[in-house]
């Protein structure tokens, strides 16, 4: 079976992540499968053009013309596309941030940069894995399931779930704006264990209620003012559907 | 008069980012292009209007690779600019998720990114000695380790916060994995002699090498250091970040960072350069066996030794660390400081000299300038270029190709570091 790891505009950490969480065992990856793009690891197989591949990972959000064009090309060398991160899946904090850019203004000699987009906005996507970063295990279990020609699955609970199995006190009595209640959980509860709010960088879980959000907020005693900015952080696109606007 | 281009290596292979570098003939004259192609992500524009607790999670994600230092620059610029002062202890641990962290970024780069193609191979792991990948590996993992206890995750941790830590975790479980790391002390040196060996182009330029020192200690984060010169200059960091100039090409998405209109080079070769006596004593034995030069493939060289010092480093932390009692190490309350001010931080990133600027009204990011080493170094590698095409010429288009991707490689470049100082005002 063969796979190919691509990376459009992002820091690279979602396939970083990839390499030092497999650690020795990248050997056995590589051993069982055809790795024929992996830029950070191997030569490309067949030059400038992309080969053809039956799983390709894709991290990174849409930014330049040229990560457009790739992408397409991707989309046709491979039976199936997985985007990793949250790049990938909501365009990341770039898609707000390049939102307030004059982008027009300064041409480019090779390049013409865009609003950022996350795949799902060129191309039709397969399956989505999320975070920033991407969780290695989740990348594991996610393919092992494509292998064998099941559905991978997203988690279907929220940041708060686990935050509250890890045994923290909850962020919200505390006065501090967390985004758990309505963020797709799988993470661990890496930030609020460690006592920084969330910031959904996996974007909303599927049973997201943004009303009720609002609400537990004034109950609270917090402003949904103070929270608007921090939904649309890292949830980009996801959240832009969310809210209706 | 027309240029006529001589080599173009298309999209640069192993690097992280998407970068192409074209070296051009204009007019009988020789001139090198390295274009940025990794797309802006606006970060440090996203920054402004928002609280400035949010600066070292946004800053973090400048970087997969260096995140660390990025979201720990960015805390300390801000702390300086409320006029915050930060406890010895958290200055320790924060040197350690540093040290950690260009631990695996070097390990990164060594293994799959710049010895593999240097040697001829496709990949790492088609390495005619496996064991020296699967140790590299195995001491890559052990290191993420090490930042995930600490930091709360292996990549973009969320513990380092302005005023502190977000949580006091018990340092004791420090020990494990960095108990870890000194099993493997020996791969490691096996490791670094490899690279050691490796037989390199001879590309001597002459060219100023700028890095930290501090007398007494090998550059790491947290400690008050002027920036030295190999010229036997020495700046203040602020004399350093004034100096400091943004220039846009057309040609790349990130600008370029010059010092005082000319070109310095910042990086582990440079940090060695001007710092070799503070390394950790095996380091230090294994680095006099290397001529060292103004050859910017060195820099592979000493990229290894620094593992291994890096390596010497948090062991010998190791018990030390375990003393420190949780509570000192509580974040202090942001609000309790003055709201408004300037910071700078500079930093030895794995890739070079780093700097951090923020100016904070109302506890808001007002603006925010990331500097980053690839930044500075982009004139370093285009001037590179034209000497290593000028000189070895007659071995033909074809082989130059691959000898000026190594070059490029071997000062680690960074090419979604460098997007955050973009063109776009």
């Amino acid at each position: 079976m063969k796979l190919a790891f691509y990376s459009l505009t992002s820091c690279e950490g979602c396939l970083t992540t990839l390499i030092t969480k497999l650690g020795p065992d990248i050997e056995g990856l590589w051993n069982n499968f055809d790795i024929d793009y992996f830029k950070l690891v191997r030569e490309p197989v067949g030059g400038s053009k992309f080969p053809k591949a039956d799983i390709a990972f894709v991290e990174g959000a849409v930014v330049t013309n040229l990560d457009r064009e790739h992408l397409q090309e991707i989309r046709k060398s491979s039976r199936f596309v997985v985007a990793i991160g949250t790049c990938a899946s909501t365009g990341n904090i770039a898609y707000t941030a390049s939102r307030n850019v004059k982008l027009g203004k300064k041409a480019l000699s090779v390049l013409e940069v865009r609003e950022a987009e996350p795949l799902s906005s060129v191309i039709a996507l397969d399956y989505e894995l999320n975070g920033c970063p991407v969780n290695a295990a989740e990348f594991i279990d996610g393919l092992l399931r494509l292998v064998n020609g099941l559905e991978p699955v997203q988690p279907d609970f929220s940041v708060c779930y686990q935050c509250k199995l890890a045994g923290n006190a909850c962020l919200l009595d505390k006065k501090q704006i967390c985004l758990g209640p309505i963020a797709m959980g799988g993470c661990e509860a890496a930030c609020t264990s460690v006592g920084s709010p969330c910031l959904a960088c996996r974007g909303p879980y599927i049973e997201a209620d943004l009303k009720a959000y609002f609400k537990t907020l004034e109950n609270k005693g917090l402003k949904v003012e103070d929270a608007k900015p921090l939904l649309r952080m890292f949830m980009g696109k996801k959240i832009k559907e969310v809210l209706k606007e | 008069m027309s240029d006529s281009i001589l080599i173009d290596t298309g999209d640069l292979r192993f690097i992280e980012g998407h970068g192409q570098l074209v070296v051009k003939s204009h007019g009988g004259r020789i001139e090198a292009e390295f274009h940025n192609l990794e797309g802006p992500r606006f970060l440090t524009k996203y920054m402004r209007g928002k609280p400035v607790e949010l600066a070292p999670r946004v800053a973090s994600r400048i970087c997969g690779l260096c995140y660390t230092v990025h979201s720990i620059s960015s805390a300390e610029a801000v702390e300086r600019a409320l006029g915050m002062k930060i406890s010895e202890d958290v200055k320790k641990l924060r040197n350690v998720l540093y040290m950690a962290n260009n631990l695996r970024s070097h390990l990164i780069h060594l293994l799959f990114l710049s010895i593999p193609p240097v040697e001829g191979l496709i990949s790492a792991l088609r390495m005619r000695d496996m064991n020296i990948v699967r140790m590299g590996a195995n001491i890559l993992s052990k290191a993420t380790e090490l930042i995930e206890v600490w930091g709360g995750r292996s990549v973009h941790v969320p513990n380092v916060i302005v005023g502190g830590f977000g949580k006091a975790i018990k340092c004791k479980e420090l020990l494990r994995p960095i108990h870890d790391l000194a099993m493997l002390s020996n791969d490691a040196e096996q490791l670094v002699r490899y690279a050691l060996n490796l037989e390199l182009p001879e590309l001597e330029r002459y060219r100023i090498l700028a890095a930290l020192k501090r007398p007494g200690s090998y550059p790491i984060y947290a400690e008050e250091a002027n920036v030295a010169f190999s010229d036997g200059s020495a700046l203040s960091p602020s004399e350093y970040y004034e100096g400091l100039e943004e220039v846009s090409k057309d040609y790349s998405t990130s600008k370029h960072v010059y010092f005082k209109k000319s070109e310095i080079t910042v990086g582990a070769l440079s940090r060695i350069m001007l710092n070799k006596r503070y390394l950790s004593s095996r380091a230090r034995e294994l680095a006099e066996e290397v001529e060292w030069g103004l050859n910017p493939f060195l820099n592979i060289k000493a990229q290894a030794i620094e593992v291994l010092h890096y390596m010497d480093e948090l062991i010998s932390l190791g018990g030390e660390l375990a003393e420190i009692p949780p509570e000192n190490l509580k974040p202090e309350d942001i609000k309790a400081h003055r709201d408004r001010g300037t910071g700078f931080f500079v930093a030895e990133a794995p890739r070079g000299t780093l700097c951090h600027y923020c100016e904070i009204e109302d506890w808001k990011v007002k603006d925010y300038r990331v500097y980053t080493p690839t930044a500075i170094n982009s004139k370093s590698i285009e001037n590179d270029a034209v000497e290593l095409v000028k000189r070895f010429k007659p071995i033909g288009s074809q082989k130059l190709r691959f000898i000026l991707e190594d070059m490029v490689r071997s000062y680690d470049p960074c090419l979604s570091c460098a997007v955050s100082l973009d063109i776009y005002e």
